[in-house]
């Protein structure tokens, strides 16, 4: 699966959960609210009822209070409550238009009470009359006995009155049942949400750390191979994903094969050079040899029968065999140089220097040499460098006073020698020419001069990774400057 | 004493250069030559395997055409009457596995023929000093 495919999956899921939890926190708040609504409107349903209750006792008390004082005042409240009551059962009819049982309570609380008031009516209306024609009203003194003293009124009263009473108690009971339901519901909420958020938390940091995990993983893989790429050693990442980060891998892959052959081939070229040179060196000294025999031979054998010419042509054979024979080994020494490993060892500079100098360095030269350090390296290796360059010196510096100076400093993790002549110099057209094989600034027929010593010493020195320059005027003599590992 | 030599060498040089060493000496000698491998047993055997000569000292060279110094080694050490002969291997091959075949095979000594001549050198780094030093040695053996 791709990385990119993955971050989009896991933003996919979280949204999707996010989305989700908005919705039902929508859904149970709207369910909430609406409870909250169904308690307001109990609570006002609860206060018309008494409302409703209060004016139709006042109407009765007026009614009962009128008849026994005749007193017109008393029948302000029941006038009043004859243009409230309808009022209030209107109001209250909308208010529990939901809820049959509670309706048909109130309707007959309401029919109840007409028949109440067309009772009161009468009794009030004959009243007046009776009160008018000075007390002698047949009809209201009838009315008073069927019915008032028969108690009509009152028992539509206390009927009113259970009614009233059951639709308390129904509304307070619907009223507990919401509460209890609003306060679940708001529990759900809470626990719905707290779920819905943790949940997302969870999903959207465990994709993260995934995707986080398995890129930094796969870095983290392919900057090893680099390091060990740095290191020489060209090693594959194993890589079985196919994303993004693959193409990346497999290009590094294929570099690192590449790499790897290359080296391959390079170092098989250089050894099979090296193995050729060795060879060819080998091989061309035989002939030479028999040659120099078959003259020494004619030397010793037929030395009266040879005529002075011919012993003067004879004598340039071993000069130049003896050029070729330093040509020779100048090759092989130079073939060498990588072919065979060289071992470290403890080395003290100055006994190395001594040992040289009294080997290649003659009597007439005066040759300083200061202070110089122990190193662990391949002794050689330095001996050859030192050699070839003292015996460089000693070949181009002859006169009344010759000198070689030998001096050393301490750089980071190198010294830099320098070994001076104060012999012929060389023309700096010429110094960078002399680092090259068989570049020899003098006559061909000079058999010390072969233009190889300082190829040789270039050539260990490459090997080493370090480096040597050379500074000279013709005529100033020569300053060779070369660093070497102080380790 | 006089011994007799059988030299097994292809490069007439080394033939020469041996002979003059042994004049030189003034040793009692006979010398034997043979160019290859096949030479030196046809010189050391008739057809019939009957044994025409039996030298004190074979001095053998490795590099021959036919049969080299090494096959010639291995045929003699099979042969039950030429298997004793004291041989010394002389050769420009500074080849380790040449020596230890040969030195597993049997030999009294191991030569490498010098390849510097020039005149500072060591006496026997020349090739007539080579020759003339090892040959009196073969001969005190």
């Amino acid at each position: 699966m791709k990385i990119s495919t993955l971050i989009f999956l896991g933003f996919s899921v979280v949204l999707t959960l996010s989305l989700v939890d908005s919705y039902v926190n929508n859904l149970l708040s709207r369910q909430v609210n609406k409870n909250t609504v169904f308690l307001a409107n109990s609570e006002s349903v609860i206060r018309n009822s008494s409302k409703l209750h209060k004016s139709i006792i006042d109407m009765q008390s007026a009614f009962r209070g009128y008849l026994l004082t005749d007193d017109e005042n008393f029948l302000t409240p029941y006038d009043s409550g004859l243009k409230e009551i309808p009022r209030l059962y209107i109001e209250q009819r909308r208010l529990v238009k939901d809820s049959a049982p509670q309706l048909s309570r109130l309707d007959s609380i309401f029919a109840l009470h007409k028949n109440w008031v067309n009772y009161a009516n009468d009794l009030i209306s004959s009243r007046r009359e009776s009160l008018a024609a000075n007390g002698s009203s047949n009809r209201y003194r009838e009315l008073f006995d069927t019915k008032f003293r028969k108690q009509v009124g009152q028992k539509l009263n206390s009927k009113i009155s259970d009614i009233f009473r059951d639709f308390d108690r129904f509304e307070y009971k619907i009223r507990e049942t919401r509460r209890d339901t609003l306060t679940m519901s708001i529990e759900r909420t809470e626990t719905f949400s707290f779920t819905f958020v943790i949940l997302t938390i969870v999903v959207a940091v465990t994709t993260s750390v995934y995707v986080v995990k398995l890129i930094s993983k796969r870095i983290a893989m392919m900057v090893n191979l680099a390091e060990s790429i740095s290191k020489g050693k060209f090693a594959i990442v194993k890589d079985n994903k196919n994303d993004e980060l693959t193409s990346l891998s497999t290009s590094l892959n294929i570099m690192s094969e590449r790499l790897s052959k290359n080296i391959k081939e390079l170092e098989k070229r250089n050894s099979e050079l090296n193995q050729f040179a060795y060879v060819v060196s080998h091989d061309l000294k035989a002939p030479i040899r028999g040659i120099y025999n078959v003259v020494q031979w004619i030397e010793e054998d037929l030395a009266n029968e040879i005529s002075p010419q011919m012993r003067k042509y004879l004598s340039f054979i071993p000069q130049r065999i003896n050029r070729m024979e330093g040509l020779i080994d100048g090759l092989l020494d130079y073939a060498r140089i990588s072919r065979d490993k060289a071992l470290k060892e403890v080395v003290d500079v100055n006994l190395l220097l001594k040992d040289i100098v009294d080997l290649l360095v003659p009597k007439q030269f005066t040759v300083q040499i200061g202070e110089m350090p122990v190193l662990f390296t391949e002794r050689i290796r330095l001996e050859q460098v030192f050699s070839n360059l003292i015996s460089n010196s000693v070949k181009y510096t002859n006169h009344a006073d010759s000198q070689i100076r030998i001096s050393y400093k301490e750089l980071n993790h190198f010294y830099e020698f320098t070994v001076e002549d104060n012999g012929i110099g060389i023309d700096p057209e010429y110094n960078d020419k002399i680092f090259e094989i068989f570049q020899t600034l003098r006559e061909k027929n000079d058999q010390e001069s072969t233009g190889i010593g300082l190829a040789i010493v270039k050539k260990i020195i490459d090997d080493q990774h370090c480096t040597i320059r050379v500074k000279s005027e013709l005529g100033q003599g020569a300053k060779f400057i070369f660093t070497w590992p102080q380790n | 004493m006089k011994k007799v030599i059988l030299l097994v060498e292809d490069d007439e040089l080394d033939v020469i250069s041996v002979e003059r060493s042994l004049k030189k000496n003034d040793l009692d000698y006979e010398l034997y030559t043979a160019y290859n491998g096949i030479e030196a047993m046809e010189m050391l055997k008739s057809n019939n395997g009957e044994i025409k000569l039996h030298p004190d000292v074979i001095l053998l060279d490795l590099n021959m055409p036919k049969m080299n110094g090494i096959e010639f080694l291995k045929a003699l050490r099979k042969d039950e009457k030429l298997k004793d002969i004291k041989v010394f291997v002389m050769t420009t091959s500074g080849d380790e596995a040449d020596r230890k075949t040969t030195e597993q095979l049997g030999v009294s000594g191991y030569l490498i023929k010098p390849l510097n001549f020039n005149n500072n050198s060591k006496r026997t780094d020349s090739m007539d000093g080579f020759f003339q030093f090892h040959i009196r040695k073969i001969f005190a053996s």
